[in-house]
């Protein structure tokens, strides 16, 4: 397997001022330089650069580099978090102004750690990824009751609840989570994804999970997948 | 078509055993309805090999992903399944075949002993009174049997005489002009014996680890040990690590009862192997201190362990619980008091208790600490001023557990790891390497960072290979799945396979050991000790002693001390149990520490989750930072070369 390499985006040198250039912020996100990140992206809204285009031309190229790194464990959690942590510091500034411009988001994700359990960086890492995917995510925290995921993915008419499990004591809540969505009648509303050490593709079916994913970046890819598919609305 | 199937298991010496089940069943319930003793390390989630079995005969579900990813396409081909896997859809033969590397490791036990502890004081709380009774003579006296007996024993001794033992006073009063040896445990009566038998008087300490069971006999007059015991724990059998046990029994009190019954079935053999080896009589048995974690220290006594294993995992009871044998019941050794130690958290079980007496940490001066490296291991750390503790849960990485060639610390294990040009690896009992163990795997990063063949990352070097020697640019290997490291030529290989270490096995020793760097850390922090404070960190449980600290230290699983503030102090939990068994002082003690002892829960504090991430780094340099001081030097090697 040959190692990922940059994906320098394509012509963006029509879609910059003169004389701009990205390399820095590629690099700084690599290396989780939020700070520099920050100070380079501002530069851009002020340079009045189309947000869009400071996303995508400026803040994807070296996140997707990271992430296939990552996925391929050429690195690890550490790195993938300064990385994540940067870009989310770049996203914090573009994202009022793509609002404005009402770009919606690709969907909206519920995500939390199960009743019973406290662990939280894998789905913190997974929530940075699927915000900078263009979701809308909310995130509830760890050792979350099932009530807690009905009533807010209801509330905000979710498209996809993810919730994960550390521990093989709490796997358990997985699918008690999912039994109550079904009680609660809401099952057909979301696509529910399921993830965690412990859990496996074998769970996820047994569970009654929509998908299953083994690290961040094929819980986004799943996801972009699902937020696709037809399901009930929601009232 | 049948509801039933019958599975016919054939064990090693060719002797079959029809067991009958239910069709869709699994071939390792039915294995386990029957009794028969296949091991599920993982707790049947196929997510290791302990439960592999050849299927000679008969048709079966056909193998799922687990089957193939842990077993391989080639040994399915062979017929070899996964147990936990297999559905039962028709009658078919199969024979138990746990891999090799699985069977027969190392059990701790032995080491110091507590009476090499000068400054024990033996008072076990049970002493025997030699007396002679006179029976009621004078039908004018208003006594009886039993105040007869009370009159001959101390002031103070409890008049509750338990039921069995009135029983036995009218006939042994009367014989043998009325000599009798009543035992009493903190002031009650515990048994009368006919005669003279004060020179009897014996206890038992157990540490019922998850992993293993190890027990010894003690005169509890001298202090001396008579005999020792151990073996594997039997409930292991249910899922190796203690989440998995707790998820086994969770939610189902049949299956609660099954582990119960494994602990003590486990204990009434020890006691009786123990008192047939030493030659004396389980009778004489009258006090056994059991320690454990939370979660052992339950079972055993059939507290429900559902909750335990959800946040906040606060234990059932934690204070100090004396038990007549009967009542948990113990068959084994019925005069004994069972004791056993209080508890400080659902993590920090009362083997870490045993822990703390043993060592006398509580009395220090200065800050020390205390670190079981294991499964779930625990901290603690402190002085006579102040106690903290937290648990440490590394997994199961350093049993060999989601390690590619791992297994636990058994014949041909790689032990050590020296480098010398090339690679060079020593097993346990010098024979042909088959897998690599917890202590091989961090001997072998250790040796690697020192090598630059893994960076401080934990990245497997994939750049400028070149910079090494040709015998270690050869070891590397490049699938589509990463890359991987041969630590044994196929050649030299035990099993006909070369045997390595992959980019996916050192991520899951970062985690396992970051577990247990920030555990320390963190109780660092909230003590406000730095490292130079630190004057001694005690490794104790199996584990410490086979690694090698100088490499636990390189690969920051323990924290930058000079070495020889780091020692092993044995199986401090035994030690422990021992004293509180040889001294009430140490017993009663023991609950005054676990309620001193502040628990810190790691996963809720605010700077956990930094400085488990930053402990998930090796030390050294990345390769990164060297290729950035190689460009740097390439630069001035110029500007030198210009200016000359």
């Amino acid at each position: 397997m040959s190692d990922p390499t940059l994906q320098i985006p394509q012509g963006w040198e029509s879609r910059a001022p003169q004389g701009w250039e990205w390399q820095t912020l590629w690099e700084a996100i690599e290396t989780g330089d939020h700070a520099y990140t920050g100070q380079k992206v501002q530069a851009a809204i002020d340079a009045k650069i189309d947000p869009r285009v400071i996303l995508d031309d400026g803040l994807f190229p070296g996140f997707n580099l990271q992430s296939d790194r990552f996925s391929a464990q050429i690195i690890f959690i550490p790195e993938m978090l300064i990385t994540a942590r940067a870009m989310k510091k770049g996203l914090s500034l573009i994202r009022p102004l793509l609002a404005a411009q009402a770009e919606k988001p690709v969907g909206t994700f519920v995500m939390g750690t199960v009743l019973g359990d406290m662990h939280d960086i894998g789905q913190s890492i997974v929530t940075i990824m699927l915000e900078n995917a263009g979701f809308n995510v909310i995130n509830l925290g760890t050792d979350v009751h099932p009530d807690k995921f009905i009533t807010t993915a209801r509330a905000n008419n979710a498209d996809l609840v993810g919730f994960s499990a550390l521990l093989s004591t709490t796997v358990y809540y997985q699918k008690v989570t999912i039994e109550e969505f079904a009680k609660a009648g809401d099952r057909k509303r979301v696509h529910i994804l399921i993830g965690g050490a412990p859990t496996s593709p074998e769970w996820a079916q047994e569970c009654g999970a929509d998908g299953w994913g083994k690290d961040a970046v094929e819980a986004v890819r799943l996801a972009l997948k699902l937020v696709k598919e037809q399901r009930q609305a929601w009232n | 078509m049948s509801e039933k199937v019958t599975v016919t298991f054939i064990d090693e010496s060719g002797k079959t055993r029809p067991v009958e089940a239910a069709r869709g069943a699994t071939l390792l319930d039915a294995a386990h309805a029957a009794g028969i003793g296949i091991e599920a390390t993982c707790g049947a989630r196929g997510r290791c090999r302990t439960c592999r079995v050849k299927v000679l005969k008969g048709e079966l579900s056909p193998p799922t992903i687990q089957d193939l990813v842990q077993l391989g396409d080639e040994e399915v081909r062979e017929h070899f399944r996964l147990a936990c896997q297999v559905k039962l859809i028709a009658d078919c033969t199969a024979q138990p075949m746990p891999p090799r590397e699985e069977a027969g490791h190392k059990i701790l036990s032995g080491g110091k002993t507590v009476t090499e502890d000068s400054r024990l004081e033996i008072d076990s709380g049970v002493i025997k009174h030699v007396v002679r009774v006179n029976p009621p003579s004078d039908e004018n006296l208003q006594t009886s049997d039993v105040e007869e007996v009370l009159s001959t024993l101390p002031v103070g001794t409890d008049r509750r005489v338990p039921i069995e033992v009135t029983r036995k006073i009218p006939s042994l009063i009367r014989t043998n002009k009325g000599v009798v040896t009543v035992t009493t445990f903190a002031g009650g009566i515990i048994d009368v014996e006919p005669g003279d038998t004060s020179a009897h008087l014996y206890g038992m300490a157990f540490d019922i680890g998850t992993t293993s069971i190890v027990g010894t006999l003690m005169d509890l007059k001298t202090g001396e040990q008579l005999a020792e015991v151990g073996s594997v724990n039997p409930q292991s059998i249910y899922g190796g690590d203690l989440m998995s046990r707790i998820a086994f029994a969770q939610f189902d009190p049949k299956k609660l009862q099954t582990l119960r019954a494994k602990a003590l079935n486990a204990i009434n053999d020890f006691v009786e192997e123990a008192c047939t080896k030493a030659g004396v009589s389980a009778n004489h048995v009258y006090k056994i201190v059991v320690v454990g974690n939370t979660c052992m220290h339950h079972i055993f006594l059939g507290i429900d362990v559902t909750h335990v294993g959800l946040a906040p995992y606060a234990p059932v009871a934690r204070d100090l619980i004396v038990l007549p044998s009967k009542d948990v019941p113990l068959k084994g050794a019925p005069n004994a008091q069972v004791c056993l130690l209080p508890i400080v958290a659902g993590f920090v079980g009362a083997d870490t208790m045993a822990c703390v007496l043993a060592t006398r940490i509580y009395e220090s001066e200065q800050v020390r600490s205390l670190v079981d490296i294991g499964t779930n291991g625990e901290v603690v750390m402190g002085s006579k001023h102040r106690l903290v503790a937290c648990s440490a849960p590394a997994g199961p990485a350093f049993e060999g557990a989601q390690i590619r060639n791992g297994m636990r610390g058994a014949v041909g294990a790689i032990e050590r790891v020296h480098l010398n040009g090339d690679v060079e690896c020593e097993t346990i009992g010098d024979a042909p390497p088959i897998g690599i163990c917890g202590s091989g795997l961090i001997d072998s990063c250790a040796v690697f960072i020192d090598a630059r063949i893994i960076d401080a990352s934990g990245r497997l070097r994939r750049e400028r290979r070149e910079l090494l020697t040709k015998a270690l640019r050869d070891r590397f290997v490049d699938t589509p799945d990463g890359c991987e490291f041969i630590l044994v030529h196929k050649d030299r290989s035990g099993r006909n396979e070369p045997i390595v270490l992959t980019q996916a096995d050192i991520r899951q020793l970062q985690l396992a050991k970051s577990a247990i760097f920030s555990g320390v850390a963190m109780l660092q922090q909230v003590m406000n000790v730095p490292n130079a404070d630190l004057t001694e960190l005690m490794l104790c449980g199996g584990f410490g002693n086979y690694i090698s600290i100088e490499s636990a230290v390189k690969i920051r699983l323990l924290p930058e001390l000079p070495l020889e503030r780091i020692t092993y102090v044995g199986n401090a939990a035994l030690m422990g149990a021992q004293m509180a068994l040889l001294s009430e002082v140490e017993r009663r003690r023991s609950l005054d520490l676990a309620r001193q002892i502040e628990h810190v829960a790691l996963a809720t504090h605010p700077q956990f989750q930094e400085i488990f991430v930053d402990g998930m780094n090796f030390s050294g340099t990345t390769f990164d930072a060297e290729k950035k001081s190689l460009a740097k030097a390439a630069r001035e090697s110029k500007l030198t070369a210009t200016g000359s």
